[in-house]
């Protein structure tokens, strides 16, 4: 159908999402899209993810305080620092595109620390999300889902957005997800022969 | 034409899961498309992270939000 309409390359995807084994995302698409009005500066929607990345830290921080569990305790440590590593990531994209911009400190005040990746809220999310806050194995599979709905999100934000720049911020952003979602399944895989 | 006309009855080659997991992991974004040709409640139940909706039904009337220059795989 594509290539009759001169699309260039076209694949089906074998077996379809059934055969697909990598991270998936659920919801419409429509799905927390009002979290950005689609006409964001590259900046403004810098702040947006960074918003995003700080408040996970601050969910995986604030599970790790609750945790008597040890081993618990420390992933959710290195989890939070990932978080951070990717808040620096953003900081210097930020630095790239408006090297004369308001400081660092400037920049992070107005970030909005009430949503994290992927668009969720933090209390509900720990409300809904209670019982798979206790154990390893599950507190990874959740972290996979929250990068999976973020690098959803993040392309999807690209495709609402009317600002060219914007875009191309955005797939980078999503582009550095895809990474974190690689590092997360090593890591999974690794407590899973541990 | 008859190029075109070939390229209709071309069928589109085949991706293997793990290769397709590979292209998306190593392709920056923007630079293809990942189709979800499903319908919506598919969709909204399990979908690959990033891919574009366009349900069959509607795909020949959606063709404009489609880059036809980027390789496109198809689910």
């Amino acid at each position: 159908m594509l290539l009759g309409q001169g699309f260039k390359e076209v694949y089906n995807l074998a077996g379809g999402i059934r055969a697909w084994e990598g991270a998936v995302a659920q919801g419409p698409v429509e799905l927390n899209l009002d979290l950005v009005r689609g006409d964001e500066t590259p900046v403004e929607i810098i702040k947006v993810a960074y918003g995003m990345e700080k408040t996970l830290g601050g969910f995986y921080r604030r599970v790790g305080d609750q945790t008597a569990d040890a081993e618990l305790g420390r992933l959710l440590d290195t989890l939070a620092s990932i978080e951070e590593k990717h808040k620096q990531y953003l900081m210097e994209l930020y630095l790239s595109v408006e090297p004369s911009g308001p400081p660092a400190e400037e920049f992070e005040r107005d970030v909005d620390s009430t949503v994290m990746e992927g668009g969720f809220r933090t209390d509900e999310f720990i409300r809904t999300n209670e019982r798979f806050l206790k154990s390893v194995p599950d507190v990874l599979d959740l972290s996979m889902m929250l990068e999976a709905q973020a690098l959803d999100l993040y392309i999807r934000f690209s495709q609402k957005t009317a600002n060219e720049e914007t875009r191309a911020i955005l797939s980078r952003i999503a582009d550095e997800e895809k990474g974190h979602l690689t590092a997360l399944g090593r890591l999974r895989d690794k407590q899973g022969r541990g | 034409m008859l190029e075109k006309l070939k390229k209709m009855f071309t069928p589109a080659g085949n991706m293997q899961p793990e290769e397709a997991r590979a292209y998306l992991n190593e392709h920056p974004e923007g630079t293809f498309t990942l189709l979800d040709v499903r319908q919506p409640s598919e969709y909204d139940s399990s979908h690959i992270p990033g891919a574009t909706l366009i349900p069959l039904p509607r795909l020949s009337d959606s063709y404009d939000r489609l880059d036809p220059e980027k390789p496109v795989i198809v689910y």
